[in-house]
């Protein structure tokens, strides 16, 4: 059981082990009141209680959109375009009240990948692991530049 | 020179990093420092440290080598003690938490589960077990894609339709993984995730865990499953029972942003 760091198992090809456990080293762990923490701004660690899925007027046109299209679709595995409608789907089902600090976050998170993949020597990037946050990044204010506001690199 | 904290253990550790790389830029050598029996892993902390990948990755790396030989608390990220000085005050101080906590995660790792809907499959799963909603679909696409009304009331019923599944799969993953568990705690709440919980998991019975995690798959194939382990045990450094993981409750929606 001796695997690498952080050692991984995951279906469906390569991924980012400390993308997937960022949040434990950031939020969980040993808190001692005695130490100072190192000033996490920018870095907000999602605390919404949002299922992928949120009830929303968007939501439900995006929803019967999708279900139109799956009908139109034959077959049960037609999945080509799965990766688009999956994110469709889920970061309009999130935005629904929650935009700016689900897309703010998204950056931030990506914009610390970013900042360490510069110092990295082209160390691998992690593979974001699902498209709402990319696209989320992406179609947030002002793309990567706008990121700047998260986590000053100099 | 402040002092960067990555993680406590006892003294009898065998293996405890010393010389290894830390965080910072040039990477500072990691050290220990000893009293009352136990032992920080630290090093000296860089100027301006912030959560870079590289600093992360280093904080992650280091106590992942300490874990391997024995049990170690980890520190959250980023935790600075003015000095070595306060380190062992804090060890003196309360020795007897940490030798407890340490005693409990004695042989113990943290696996983090998270799961989430492979979307197409799940609608296809809603509409076969739901011929009304099947239905509207139908009729909606004949009607080349249906009046607003319409398509609002297919999206309103596929979107309850889903989040029931979602809540339903949480809990039926929660089921299958805890019996192979010694621990589990809900992992900190985030957009996207179906379910994201861990599991405190002997190194013995490691691989019964893991088989669980198979089943879970092959009873749930919409359900795209990422399990990340042996990790230190981050969400089990306090005692008590973990918080409720799963499941959150079928149909409750909140969108609490805290």
């Amino acid at each position: 059981m001796t695997t690498v760091v952080p050692a991984q198992q995951s279906r469906g090809g390569g991924s980012s082990g400390l993308y997937d456990v960022l949040e434990l080293v950031l939020d969980r762990g040993l808190v001692i009141d005695a130490f100072v923490r190192v000033s996490l701004v920018g870095i907000e660690i999602l605390k919404i209680d949002a299922r992928v899925v949120v009830a929303s007027v968007d939501t439900y046109l995006r929803f019967a959109e999708a279900c139109n299209r799956l009908d139109l679709e034959s077959g049960p595995h037609s999945d080509p375009g799965l990766p688009d409608l999956v994110g469709e789907i889920t970061e309009s089902g999130a935005r629904g009240k929650s935009k700016g600090v689900l897309s703010g976050a998204a950056e931030t998170i990506s914009h610390a990948f970013q900042q360490g993949r510069d110092g990295d020597d082209g160390e691998e990037e992690p593979r974001r692991r699902r498209a709402p946050r990319k696209k989320a990044a992406a179609s947030g204010s002002g793309s990567r530049s706008g990121t700047a506001r998260t986590d000053d690199e100099e | 020179m402040s002092t960067y904290v990555y993680g406590i253990a006892e003294c009898s550790h065998p293996d405890l990093p010393d010389g290894t790389t830390g965080v910072g830029e040039p990477a500072r050598a990691v050290r220990t420092v000893v009293e009352n029996g136990l032992a920080a892993v630290v090093s000296d902390a860089p100027e301006g440290l912030r959560p870079k990948r590289r600093d992360l990755m280093a904080h992650q790396r280091v106590l992942y080598r300490a874990e391997a030989d024995g049990p170690v608390l980890p520190m959250r990220f980023g935790s600075i003690a003015p000095d070595d000085a306060s380190v062992r005050g804090v060890l003196a101080e309360r020795g007897r938490h940490f030798r407890e906590r340490l005693k409990a995660l004695a042989g113990k790792v943290e696996y983090n589960v998270k799961a989430t809907h492979q979307e197409a499959a799940v609608l296809r799963h809603v509409m076969a077990h739901n011929p009304h909603i099947k239905e509207l679909s139908d009729a909606n696409n004949a009607a080349g894609g249906g009046s607003y009304q319409q398509r609002m009331r297919l999206g309103e019923l596929v979107v309850a339709a889903v989040q029931a599944q979602e809540a339903e799969d949480a809990e039926r993953l929660y089921r299958m993984l805890e019996p192979a568990a010694a621990g589990v705690a809900a992992g900190p709440e985030s957009a996207a995730w179906v379910a994201n919980v861990s599991f405190l998991v002997d190194r013995a019975s490691v691989e019964a865990f893991t088989a669980a995690v198979e089943r879970v798959r092959a009873d749930r194939p919409h359900l795209e499953l990422r399990v990340n382990g042996p990790l230190p045990p981050y969400s089990f450094v306090e005692p008590g029972p973990a918080a409720p993981a799963v499941p959150r409750g079928a149909g409750h929606v909140s969108e609490t942003v805290e």
